[in-house]
């Protein structure tokens, strides 16, 4: 069913937490184009936030496709969010002390590697193990990297961080001079309160091109694998190793292979940071971003793609939607109540619904197989027939095919049930 | 018991050892299982029938002696790499594929899918979509078998324990072993459903499948495998008929706990 060809049926389709995700989106996307038509919400500022969540929902997909897909716990997204954005600017700034001065996308690639083998390193002493040794060393890892970044300097200019790094499209045609020779642009939606938009917002527009690129690619690619057989074998590790062992499943390969994927799309997020913010340093690796990624991950609800993009918009939303409230003549300073406000969150969503917001609401079957086997949807006969529900891991939505039902041939109804107990 | 190169046998243990600090499990423990057979693997409490399963099947390195699958030693392999020749086990306690429907975790099943290759879901899109429709075909052919296709939409961890049983051991099928060990396949199932079990590894014995079966319910044991090889403390005690089992009095010793 698709949006675009029966938007009725594609909505009365949706699972009431879909539903509920849906409606809540549009609700405050509305609520920040107002804001923004009114002058309240500056469209360089939004446009940043854009990035900002962006990238989170790229280190919240990182993750999910390390805990969510596989059951892998690792604690150092800060490690891999930050080697990727140094490695970036390592080759890309001018100050840089090493190499410096090359084109973004060197950098790019240079940030996935050092991502890449940081995960083997990492990886390969602990997958063999069990879960917690994975835990326990890369809670170690993230905080190794991070002294490394602080202490030795002649690599990464310690404390001082790194400047002088250009934009993504830097060396590009046309895209790396568009900022500039863009025209400003005044609009008046409100009289009196014009929205003058200048290079700085143009700027901001392309890093939302890039990031927005980044997140759809990432998307379409776990969502592809999430699907897949390959996606089924994860899962069926997270459940238990020991049976996919016993099915003849090489599990530290496939462990393996989850854990490097997670970690070169939590590396892409941190070449996106250095030319969002176009200086990084070590606080960048602060754990902090670690646990915010977690609380993004979870909040969405584990093992879903969709719930890690809801999740890491949320966490943004929080983030910086704590620095107004100064303006609501709330006396306190936000920064400790922002952490406060995640963790009480965190607990109400723990408490009333432990498998998070969007956990899968479908089977995950291979698309174009289940095509091919299902029988052709019968022609519309203009009385639609309601689906039987999907089957969630909400309690209160599962159906009650347990109980032996009344119909028309109760005895051979009745029959069944009893044998199927 | 036959000791000699036996073309016939799926699966051959010899002198397996196999202990946990002082306490010996395993016991210079030697059996074969012949191809085509149904054989049970009976004994107290504390015989050590699962070690041996989890020394055959990959999940336990034994201290010596040697595991051959279908002639192939494959002693101190991976679990992964024993399935590749052949040999699939189940566990005792169902194991549960949270989030997963009934279909789905029965299609974990099939080995070497293409689409278990995270590459060849991009470059050989056409060959995953060939493998997974043919395997939910397959994977529905055998719900059906078992007389649990009405099962196939429900969450996996929402069925009944002797339903995950039966799903078990068809997803195990869906692997196409050539012996699959069952690690008490009808224990906590109800007695309607366990004659259903009998009932289906028969079937699937008849069309070619080896089995070798841990189980406590003698009754079932006793109707269903034959040979039997009975286990106490580690070593084999005898390999028998069920009757000749029934009627050795160091089987009776070993259970009444007179071994002494």
């Amino acid at each position: 069913m698709s949006l675009l060809g029966d938007p009725v049926a594609w909505v009365s389709e949706l699972t009431r937490p879909e539903a509920w995700v849906l409606a809540s989106s549009v609700a405050f996307a509305t609520a920040l184009v107002g804001a923004l038509a009114v002058g309240a919400l500056g469209p360089t500022y939004f446009l940043f936030l854009v990035g900002l969540a962006g990238m989170y929902a790229l280190l919240s997909f990182g993750l999910n496709a390390q805990w969510g897909f596989t059951g892998l716990i690792n604690f150092s997204v800060a490690a891999f969010f930050g080697v990727g954005a140094y490695g970036a600017a390592l080759m890309t700034a001018d100050a840089s002390p090493i190499a410096g001065g090359f084109s973004p996308l060197v950098g790019l690639a240079v940030g996935l590697l050092v991502a890449l083998v940081l995960a083997l390193l990492i990886g390969i002493p602990t997958l063999r193990l069990r879960a917690d040794y994975l835990a326990i060393a890369s809670l170690g890892l993230a905080e190794v990297v991070r002294l490394v970044v602080l202490n030795e300097r002649w690599l990464t200019n310690g404390s001082a961080g790194l400047r002088g790094i250009p934009s993504f499209f830097a060396g590009w045609p046309v895209l790396s001079s568009f900022p500039e020779t863009m025209p400003g642009l005044r609009i008046t939606v409100v009289p009196g309160a014009p929205v003058v938009l200048e290079t700085p917002f143009w700027e901001a527009a392309l890093n939302v091109v890039v990031i927005v690129a980044f997140t759809l690619g990432t998307y379409a690619v776990l969502r592809r694998v999430h699907q897949s057989p390959w996606g089924r074998v994860l899962r069926t590790i997270r459940s238990d190793e020991d049976l996919a062992r016993a099915l003849g499943k090489h599990t530290y390969a496939f462990k393996m292979q989850s854990f490097v994927l997670g970690s070169l799309i939590m590396a892409l997020a941190g070449v996106f940071y250095t030319h969002l913010n176009l200086y990084v340093g070590p606080g960048d690796l602060d754990p902090i971003t670690t646990f915010y990624v977690w609380v993004a991950v979870i909040l969405g609800g584990s093992g879903s793609n969709r719930g890690a993009l809801f999740g890491g918009i949320v966490v943004v939303t929080i983030r910086e939607g704590t620095r107004f409230l100064n303006d609501f003549a709330i006396p306190v300073d936000p920064a400790p109540l922002r952490l406060l406000l995640i963790g009480v969150l965190i607990l109400v969503v723990m408490r009333y619904r432990p498998q998070g917001i969007l956990p899968p609401q479908r089977e995950l079957i291979w698309p174009a197989a289940r095509r091919s086997t299902e029988p052709a949807t019968p022609p519309e006969t203009g009385t639609r027939t309601r689906r039987a529900p999907e089957p969630t891991a909400d309690a209160d939505e599962r159906g009650v095919d347990g109980a032996a039902g009344v119909s028309d041939d109760g005895t051979t109804d009745r029959t069944r049930g009893e044998r199927n107990e | 018991m036959s000791e000699t190169a036996d073309p016939d046998a799926v699966l051959r243990v010899e002198d397996l050892q196999k202990s946990f600090g002082g306490l010996v499990a395993t016991d210079h423990a030697s059996f074969t299982v012949e191809r085509g057979t149904i054989t049970g693997l009976i004994g107290p409490n504390g015989a050590g029938k699962s070690t041996i399963f989890n020394l055959i099947s990959g999940f336990y390195e034994p201290d010596g002696g040697t595991v051959a699958v279908n002639g192939t030693d494959v002693t101190g392999m991976e679990p992964h790499e024993i399935a590749d020749y052949g040999l699939i086990r189940t566990f005792q306690t169902p194991r549960k594929l949270d989030g997963m429907t009934v279909r789905e975790a029965m299609l974990v099943g099939p080995r070497e899918q293409p689409g278990e290759s995270f590459r060849a879901l991009f470059t050989r899109p056409g060959a995953v979509t060939a493998r997974e429709s043919e395997n939910l075909e397959r994977a529905a052919q055998m719900l059906e078998a078992f007389e649990i296709d009405h099962l196939a939409a429900q969450p996996a961890t929402d069925i009944s324990g002797g339903q995950m049983k039966l799903v078990e051991l068809a997803r195990a099928m869906l692997a196409e072993p050539d012996v699959l060990l069952l690690d008490e396949p009808v224990a906590g199932v109800n007695p309607t459903l366990a004659k259903k079990l009998t009932e289906q590894i028969r079937r699937l014995n008849d069309a070619g499948t080896t089995f070798l079966l841990i189980e406590h319910d003698m009754e079932f044991v006793m109707e269903l495998a034959d040979p039997i090889v009975v286990l106490d403390q580690g070593r084999v005690l005898t390999e028998d008929t069920p009757e000749g089992v029934m009627n050795d009095d160091r089987v009776v010793d070993a259970y009444l706990g007179g071994g002494a």
